[in-house]
């Protein structure tokens, strides 16, 4: 019965996500195409009627309107087309090798994130007012006003230039391997960390504080339990509705620190696309986004529902 | 909630006067506050303050490190100095005639004419402008985006959220919806994708960063107005006769009037990180107007051979930013009426 319930809720948010998509791929389409300029106008020398043709080929000869239900039925289709900059692969070639690169430095910095944060926020909140609670909340007040633009060069500068420890750029099939994913994991998980400790602190003092963590005491439980069994479930929910800010938080931090540590994933190339006017890549980027966004607020529900105890799935 | 205070004015036991007794107590909260003040008034009084002008290039004077003894003469000339010496080294003979009459010439240049009397506390840039004079005006036009922004983006929050508080029903569910759906957007992407394409200038810049940011704050009053709505002082006005929108602006907004400050408050920072992330990205202020992103992309190409450019900036910006973040918490923790438990 429940597990009935709980498909049936996670098909009726599947077919929720697709308004919100249809609204990304809306928006962006528009905000792009109502700007002026076009992918072909920054080339030298180009002829007239070259950049005409190359225009047909591509669709943009046609009313605007036409070429976004054209566009809409391709996506529909799984076509995303053809960069106008780089000619040499599809778009969907291109994703199949920079997304798997991005998926796992993002989750990477998630997991690191989570878990360095989430027990900085236990202890912080067992030691409340302690010399401790104060220097870790401190710490993640630094994680939040430090942005990864000034982390990522200032570890590259520490730790690849002066100490000579790490790789200053690179991915993994590089020959450094497995080290060049230290430096920009840490800087991607450093915004996430800090807000995910403070969340923590907070949400444990408040759990701490309620009736039933109180009957546990009054039951003669111990420390132990309370904290493990009782108090770390309900302090929870906080984080994983944090989840989906938190990713997109990395999705946006990973345009700057893939640029920054060199990493052939999909952030790398978007501002270059934007600015370029290469209308299909950077839907198609904006699009993969979104979609691996929704999934994980999806999920982050699931996760919620699946801790709380309150939660029906209507 | 809060009750109407307009007995603010009485010493002892107001509301506004318990919050502002527990924000006091808070000691990083107010060396927070004194640091942003003082990072206010040089903001503000940066125009009579004796600065080189921040778009005035000596290009002579480009890439010298900071130095609180020396003008830039002086480092031009040491520099010039060991330069020629690791060339002469290096070749293993002592310095040439022709050297020594450059560095002798130089030196006289330098004698006479006043530019090379400048003196730069926080080293040149690429173009030998006065990293000092760039910082401390780049901080104006962050501090100014932060602010603008934040208050743009709750207008536009009290705006919302407080129509949708008020009316309920099907307005409110359909505002609350897009507020659900904006907020799972990456809109940084979007915003991104914006800059690029309508080119950088400040009105685009708050106009994009207000446009996406507003979501939060129209949940936070919202809930605000809902919890006020029910009232006895609401009701009371209802029975007179005001109209909707006289009981909203007059009655209840004034009274989520703190929550709102402290909320502008705590948004500052967002918004100059923001602002700093796009510049970084190369689609924020553009040249000669300088911001302390601007100011750290410009600096990261070189940050091996010029570590001063990147570290000053990066130091003003996150020691505002530190110092806003524990103020606006500091005011939020004094000022959230859930506080009085949680202390």
């Amino acid at each position: 019965m429940i597990r009935c319930n709980v498909l049936a809720y996670v098909l009726r948010r599947i077919v929720g996500m697709v308004p919100t998509l249809f609204i990304i791929v809306t928006l962006s389409f528009f905000i792009i195409r109502l700007a002026p300029g076009s992918p072909f106008s920054s080339e030298r020398n180009l002829p007239p009627s070259v950049i005409a043709n190359l225009e047909k080929k591509v669709h943009l000869d046609e009313p605007l309107p036409l070429q976004y239900l054209r566009y809409l039925g391709d996506v529909l289709r799984g076509d995303l087309g053809y960069s106008t900059k780089h000619v040499d692969f599809t778009i969907n070639e291109f994703i199949a090798r920079a997304l798997p690169v991005s998926m796992t430095l993002g989750a990477l910095a998630l997991v690191l994130a989570l878990s360095v944060g989430i027990t900085v926020g236990v202890v912080s909140a067992l030691k409340r007012n302690s010399l401790m609670d104060h220097s870790l909340m401190a710490l993640a007040i630094l994680g939040i006003s430090v942005p990864m633009f000034v982390i990522g060069p200032l570890l590259q500068l520490l730790f690849s230039v002066h100490l000579g420890w790490l790789p200053t750029a690179g991915w993994l099939s590089s020959r450094a391997g497995g080290l060049t994913l230290i430096l920009p994991v840490l800087t991607l998980a450093v915004t996430d960390f800090a807000y995910i400790a403070r969340l923590t602190r907070t949400s444990v003092l408040e759990v701490l504080r309620s009736d039933y963590i109180r009957t546990a005491r009054a039951k003669g439980l111990s420390q132990r339990a309370i904290i493990w069994k009782h108090t770390l479930r309900g302090a929870m929910l906080p984080v994983v509705s944090f989840l989906g800010p938190a990713f997109a938080n990395i999705v946006t931090g990973s345009v700057v620190v893939e640029s920054i540590f060199d990493i052939p994933g999909m952030g790398r190339f978007f501002v270059n696309s934007a600015l370029n006017r290469d209308y299909f890549m950077i839907m198609a980027t904006v699009i993969v986004y979104a979609v691996i966004l929704v999934i994980a607020n999806l999920i982050a529900d699931l996760v919620y529902a699946a801790l709380d105890p309150r939660v029906v799935y209507e | 909630m809060t009750p109407p205070t307009q007995d603010t004015a009485v010493a002892g036991k107001s509301l506004s006067r318990k919050a502002i007794d527990r924000f006091l107590k808070n000691k990083m909260a107010v060396i927070g506050m004194v640091v942003v003040v003082l990072y206010a008034l040089v903001a503000i009084l940066a125009p009579v303050l004796p600065l080189y002008g921040y778009e005035e290039q000596v290009l002579d004077h480009q890439y010298l490190p900071p130095s609180l003894t020396q003008t830039g003469g002086e480092l031009l000339l040491a520099k010039k100095t060991s330069e020629f010496e690791s060339l002469a080294r290096s070749q293993n003979r002592p310095l040439s005639a022709e050297e020594l009459a450059q560095l002798k010439a130089l030196k006289h240049t330098i004698a006479n004419d006043p530019k090379h009397q400048r003196r730069y506390l926080l080293g040149t840039d690429y173009l030998g402008r006065d990293m000092l004079s760039r910082i401390i005006y780049g901080g104006q036009i962050s501090m100014v985006l932060g602010l603008v922004g934040a208050l743009t983006s709750i207008l536009i929050g009290l705006l919302v959220g407080s129509i949708a508080g008020y009316f309920g029903g099907r307005l409110d569910a359909f505002l609350m919806r897009s507020v659900d759906i904006l907020y799972s957007l990456p809109y940084m992407l979007l915003v991104i994708i914006f800059m690029a394409v309508f080119g950088k200038n400040i009105l685009n810049l708050v106009f994009a960063l207000a446009g996406v940011s507003w979501l939060t704050e129209a949940r936070v009053v919202r809930g605000l107005v809902m919890s006020l709505k029910n009232s006895e002082f609401i009701e009371a006005a209802r029975s007179i006769g005001a109209s909707p929108f006289r009981i909203l602006f007059r009655h209840i907004l004034p009274n989520a009037l703190n929550v709102v400050i402290v909320f502008t408050t705590l948004r500052i920072p967002t918004f100059i990180l923001m602002e700093a992330f796009l510049s970084f990205l190369g689609l924020g202020v553009s040249a000669p107007m300088a911001s302390w992103g601007s100011l750290i992309q410009d600096a990261v190409g070189g940050m091996t051979l010029y570590p001063w450019r990147l570290m000053f900036p990066a130091l003003a910006m996150v020691i505002f930013l530190f110092s806003m973040n524990f103020f606006g918490d500091g005011l939020r923790e004094a000022f959230d009426p859930h506080s009085e438990k949680s202390i």
